[in-house]
C-alpha cells in the first residue's frame, strides 16, 4: 500500500471516530437528565409560606420544605444575648466551615433579628434533632444553656443551630434561603421584594 | 432477461392488489362538515399562543381543565413573565407555578351537560387539529336542541357555543349554487347561461350578531387551536428543532462511514 | 502501566476464554465477501434491540403500573421527566423500526435460503424471536393503558375466550379481573420489563451461536468453506472486523437517520406507530369507532378478520405464524438462493409479498366486501406460498450454483 493511501485511511480512522465519539455525550444527555428532580418534583418542593407572627417566645416549630424539616425558633432578647456566653463551646461560631447565606447579619443567623430558620437535619447523619430550651444541667451537658440535642450519636447545638466543640456534627445547621415579608415566611426562596 | 420480466410482474401484480383495496373513501373526520378543515399551526408564534392561552383560559378553563399541563410552564413557553401571567390569567391566589392546571369546574357539572365535560390537554393528539379548527367554527343554530344550537363536525354536541357572542349567530341556509356537469366544469344551458340548483347545509352568521368579523373570528379559533396543539405536546417546537440536528450529525456519520468502508473495501476488491 | 494492564490480561484471559472468544465471533471471525444490503438488517435488529434496552430500563423509572396511574404518568414523562419525551420516543419509534427490520430480515431469510442444512436451528431460535418480539410489543402496547391499548387488549384476550371449554376461564384468568384493570397491567408490565427481555436476549444469544457455528450465507447461496486457503480460512470470506463492522456501519448511519427522522418530526408515524385513540385515557364504557392494530400485527389481524368464526380465525392467525418454523422442511430445492431457483419460486416469492402487504394495509383500515375478498385471496396465496413449497421448489428448473462468490 502506498504512503498516500495510508495517511488517507488513518485521517479517514480518526475523522470518523472522532464524529461518532462526540455523538456519545449528547446521546447520553436525556438519560442522565432524565435523573433530575421533575417537574412535578420541583412543584412538589416549591417554596413554603407561613405565618410566624403567632409564634411564641422561645417556640421551636417545625415545617417540612422538600420533605425535610427545617426548624423555626422565636427568641426572646434574652435569649439572645446570652448566645455570647457559651461562644466558647462552640467549634464553628461564625459558620466559616459553611456556606451561610445571611452571614454576620443577625445574631439568629437568619434575615430576621427575632426568628431563627434552619435546617431539622444533623449534619452529621441526617437525624432530627430535638428542641431543650430549658436551661438546666442535662445528662449531656451539666451546664445547659437551651439548644438542639440530637437523640442518634449526641451531637448538641446551641438555640440558633450552631454546632458544639467535641460533637460528631461537622458543621452548624444549614440556614436555608428564605425572606420575611412581615411576619410572612417564606422557606425556599429569597428575592427583592 | 428473465428477472426484468419478474420485476414487471411484480410491480404489476402489487399495484393491482393495492388499488383494488382503495376503494370508496371512507366518511370524512368532521360528519356532516365532509372534510375537516385544514389546520397549519405555527408553534413559534408566541404571540398567537398567547392569545390563544387567554381565550382558552376566559372561555374554557371554566369548564375544561387541562390536567397534565402546569401554570408555570405555559408562562414560560409562552413567554409570558410569571408575575404578568398569574396577575392576568390566574385567577385563585393560592395558585402556584408548579401546580397542574385541574380546572376550575365542581364536579357534579356532570350533571349539567350529561357528561363531564372533558379534560382537554391531548385533545388535539386525540382529535387533531383539523378537527378542534373545524368543530369550533361549525356551531349552528337548532332549536330543538338543549342549548338551541348543534354542530355539523360533531352532531348531537353536549356543548353549548360558549363563543356565540363573539361569533354571531350562525344558521344553516340553502343556496343556489353552479350545478357542476360531468366534465369537472360548471354546467351550461343552451344559451351559455350556468345551471344553478339549490344547495343546503352552508354555514352562515347573521349580520350584525356577533362582536367580531368572520376573519376574526376565524383568527381567534386559529389561536385557540394552535395553543391547544402546543398544550398536546408542549415539547413539539423543540422536538423538531432539534431533529434537525440530529438528522445532520447521522448524515455527516453516514457519510463518513462510506468514505471508510471504501477505503477498506479496496484491500480485497483489487 | 501497560505492564500491569498486560499482567491482568493474561490473568484473567486464563480463567476465561476472552481473546479466544472475542477474535472467533468478532475480530477475525470470517463472513463472505460478497453480500448485498440485504444481509445488513440483522445487525440493525441487533442495534434497536440494544435501544429498546436501554430506553426501556429509563421508561420503567419514572412509568406507573397502576390503573389510576399509568396514563398519567405516559404524559408525566412526556412533560415533567427532562428529556422524557426523548426516551419515550425512542422507544415508541424503535418498536415499530424493530418489527420493520425484523420482517426485513425473514424476508432475506426467504429469498435466500437462509433456512436450509445446515441453519435450520438459526432459522427456528429466528422464528422464535419473533414470536417472543410480537408477545413484548402487544404487552408494551397496553401498558400507556390508553382507549387503544385496553380495546386492543380486550380483543386480543378475548382470543383466548375462542378456545373451547377453558376460553372463558381462561380470559378471566389472564386479566385477573372482569375487565382490563390495574392488575392486568401490572402483569404485563412485569411480563414485558422482565420476563419476556430475559427469554429474548437469551434467544437471540442462541440465534448468534448457532449462527457462527454454522456461518453466515450469502446471496448467491454458494458454500465458502468449499474452498479454504492453507489456514482453513474460506478464499471467498474477509475478517469481520474490519470489514464486516464498516459495512454495518453504514447501515447504522442510514438507519439512524430514518430512526431520527421518524422520532423528531413524525413520532405517532401518522396514527400507525402511535395511534391517536391512545391519547385518550383507557375507557370500558366506550369504543373508538376504529379499532386498528399497530401496522406491525396488522398482516395477521386481517387474516383473523377474514375468518367469520372466531376459533377459526385463530387458528389460522396462529397457524400464518407457525408455519415459518417449518420452512426448513418445506423448501425441497436444491439451491438455496433465489437467483438461481426456478420460475415457480420467483413467482410464489412475489405473491406472497405483495400479499403480506396487501394483509397489512387492509389491517390498518375499515372492512367493506371488497376488501373482505381481497383478505381472504391473500390469506390463501399467503398458505399457498409455504404448502405449495414442496412441490414447486422440487419440480421446476434451477439454475447452476457458481463454484466461487
Amino acid at each position: 500500500m502506498q504512503d498516500k493511501d495510508k495517511t488517507r485511511r488513518k485521517v479517514l480512522i480518526g475523522l470518523t471516530s472522532a464524529v461518532g465519539l462526540s455523538g456519545i455525550p449528547f446521546a447520553a444527555t436525556p438519560f442522565i437528565a432524565a435523573w433530575n428532580p421533575s417537574a412535578k418534583a420541583k412543584a412538589a418542593g416549591a417554596p413554603v409560606k407561613l405565618d410566624v407572627s403567632k409564634m411564641q417566645y422561645g417556640q421551636q416549630i417545625q415545617v417540612s420544605w422538600r420533605k425535610q424539616p427545617v426548624f423555626i425558633v422565636r427568641h426572646t432578647d434574652n435569649s439572645l444575648k446570652s448566645l455570647d456566653l457559651s461562644v466558647s463551646k462552640l467549634a464553628d461560631p461564625n459558620s466559616d466551615q459553611i456556606e451561610e447565606p445571611y452571614r454576620g447579619l443577625n445574631l439568629s443567623r437568619s434575615k430576621s433579628p427575632e426568628y431563627s430558620v434552619f435546617s431539622g437535619v444533623c449534619t452529621h447523619l441526617g437525624c432530627a434533632p430535638k428542641y431543650f430550651p430549658e436551661i438546666e444541667p442535662k445528662p449531656w451537658d451539666a451546664s445547659w444553656k437551651g439548644g438542639f440535642f440530637c437523640p442518634c450519636h449526641g451531637s448538641m447545638f446551641d438555640i440558633v443551630g450552631r454546632v458544639f466543640k467535641g460533637v460528631p456534627a461537622p458543621t452548624n445547621l444549614l440556614v436555608p434561603p428564605h425572606m420575611f415579608d412581615g411576619s410572612i415566611l417564606t422557606i425556599g426562596e429569597d428575592r427583592e421584594l | 432477461m428473465i428477472n426484468k420480466l419478474i420485476l414487471r410482474i411484480n410491480l404489476f401484480v402489487f399495484f393491482l392488489f393495492f388499488f383494488i383495496t382503495i376503494d370508496a373513501a371512507e366518511g370524512g373526520a368532521c360528519k356532516d362538515y365532509g372534510e375537516c378543515d385544514k389546520f397549519k399551526y405555527t408553534l413559534n408564534d408566541t404571540e398567537s399562543l398567547q392569545r390563544g392561552a387567554s381565550t382558552f383560559i376566559n372561555y374554557c378553563y371554566g369548564c375544561h381543565s387541562l390536567k397534565y399541563s402546569r401554570w408555570g410552564r405555559v408562562a414560560k413557553d409562552l413567554k409570558i413573565p410569571e408575575e404578568i401571567f398569574f396577575e392576568n390569567l390566574v385567577f385563585d391566589d393560592s395558585i402556584k407555578s408548579g401546580d397542574l392546571m385541574v380546572g376550575a369546574m365542581p364536579s357534579e357539572s356532570a350533571e349539567w351537560f350529561g357528561v363531564m365535560p372533558p379534560d382537554l390537554t391531548l385533545v388535539s393528539r386525540y382529535k387533531g387539529d383539523d378537527w378542534i379548527y373545524s368543530y369550533l367554527r361549525a356551531y349552528y343554530e337548532d332549536s330543538s336542541k338543549q342549548y338551541g344550537v348543534n354542530n355539523l363536525v360533531y352532531p348531537g354536541t353536549a356543548m353549548p357555543n360558549v363563543l356565540l357572542s363573539l361569533q354571531g349567530n350562525q344558521k344553516l341556509v340553502c343556496k343556489n349554487v353552479p350545478l357542476i356537469a360531468s366534465n369537472g366544469g360548471e354546467q351550461r344551458d343552451d344559451f351559455g347561461n350556468t345551471v344553478f340548483e339549490e344547495k343546503c347545509g352552508f354555514l352562515e352568521v347573521e349580520e350584525g350578531t356577533g362582536t367580531l368579523s368572520k376573519e376574526e373570528f376565524d383568527k381567534l379559533i386559529y389561536d385557540l387551536t394552535n395553543f391547544l396543539v402546543y398544550v398536546g405536546e408542549p415539547i413539539k417546537a423543540t422536538r423538531e428543532r432539534i431533529g434537525w440536528y440530529v438528522i445532520f450529525y447521522f448524515l455527516i456519520f453516514t457519510a463518513l462511514s462510506i468514505l471508510l468502508y471504501r477505503e477498506f473495501h479496496k484491500d480485497y476488491n483489487t | 502501566m501497560s505492564e500491569i494492564a498486560g499482567k491482568l490480561y493474561t490473568w484473567v484471559n486464563a480463567r476465561l476464554p476472552i481473546a479466544n472468544t472475542f477474535e472467533r465471533h468478532l475480530s477475525k471471525h470470517p463472513v463472505p465477501s460478497k453480500v448485498n444490503f440485504w444481509y445488513l438488517f440483522g445487525a440493525l435488529a441487533a442495534v434497536t434491540l440494544i435501544i429498546q434496552v436501554v430506553t426501556g430500563i429509563w421508561l420503567i423509572m419514572p412509568y406507573s403500573n397502576t390503573e389510576e396511574q399509568a396514563f398519567s404518568s405516559i404524559e408525566y414523562i412526556m412533560r415533567d421527566v427532562d428529556y422524557g419525551w426523548v426516551i419515550r420516543y425512542m422507544h415508541t419509534t424503535g418498536a415499530s423500526l424493530f418489527f420493520a427490520v425484523v420482517y426485513l430480515h425473514m424476508f432475506r431469510g426467504l429469498l435466500y435460503g437462509s433456512y436450509q442444512k445446515p441453519k435450520e436451528l438459526v432459522w427456528i431460535f429466528g422464528c422464535t424471536i419473533y414470536l417472543a418480539m410480537m408477545a413484548e410489543g402487544f404487552l408494551g402496547y397496553v401498558l400507556p393503558y390508553g382507549q387503544m391499548s385496553y380495546w386492543g387488549a380486550q380483543v386480543i384476550i378475548s382470543l383466548f375466550g375462542a378456545i373451547p371449554y377453558i376460553g372463558e376461564s381462561l380470559e378471566l384468568w389472564v386479566r385477573g379481573d372482569y375487565y382490563i384493570s390495574g392488575i392486568t397491567v401490572s402483569r404485563f408490565f412485569a411480563l414485558h420489563v422482565v420476563a419476556l427481555p430475559l427469554v429474548l436476549i437469551a434467544l437471540v444469544f442462541l440465534h448468534l451461536v448457532a449462527l457462527h457455528e454454522v456461518g453466515a450465507g450469502n446471496p448467491e447461496g454458494v458454500d465458502i468453506e468449499k474452498y479454504l486457503d492453507d489456514d482453513g480460512v474460506p478464499l471467498d470470506s474477509v475478517p469481520f472486523f474490519p470489514y464486516k463492522v464498516l459495512n454495518a456501519l453504514i447501515a447504522i448511519g442510514v438507519f439512524m437517520t430514518v430512526f431520527s427522522i421518524i422520532m423528531f418530526f413524525f413520532p405517532e408515524g401518522g396514527g400507525y406507530f402511535i395511534e391517536m385513540a391512545n391519547f385518550q385515557e383507557a375507557n370500558p364504557l366506550v369504543t373508538p369507532d376504529h379499532i386498528a392494530p399497530v401496522w406491525y400485527y396488522a398482516p395477521f389481524y386481517t387474516m383473523l378478520r377474514a375468518i367469520p368464526d372466531p376459533l377459526g380465525g385463530l387458528i389460522v392467525m396462529a397457524a400464518a405464524v407457525a408455519i415459518f418454523f417449518v420452512v426448513p422442511w418445506l423448501d425441497r430445492s436444491k439451491v438455496a438462493s433465489i437467483r438461481y431457483k426456478g420460475i415457480y419460486s420467483k413467482i410464489a416469492i412475489t405473491l406472497f409479498g405483495v400479499s403480506f402487504l396487501t394483509l397489512g394495509y387492509l389491517g390498518t383500515v375499515g372492512v367493506t366486501e371488497v376488501r373482505k375478498t381481497m383478505s381472504i385471496i391473500c390469506t390463501v396465496i399467503y398458505f399457498a406460498y409455504f404448502l405449495l413449497m414442496p412441490l414447486y421448489t422440487k419440480f421446476e428448473k434451477t439454475y447452476q450454483v457458481p463454484e466461487r462468490l
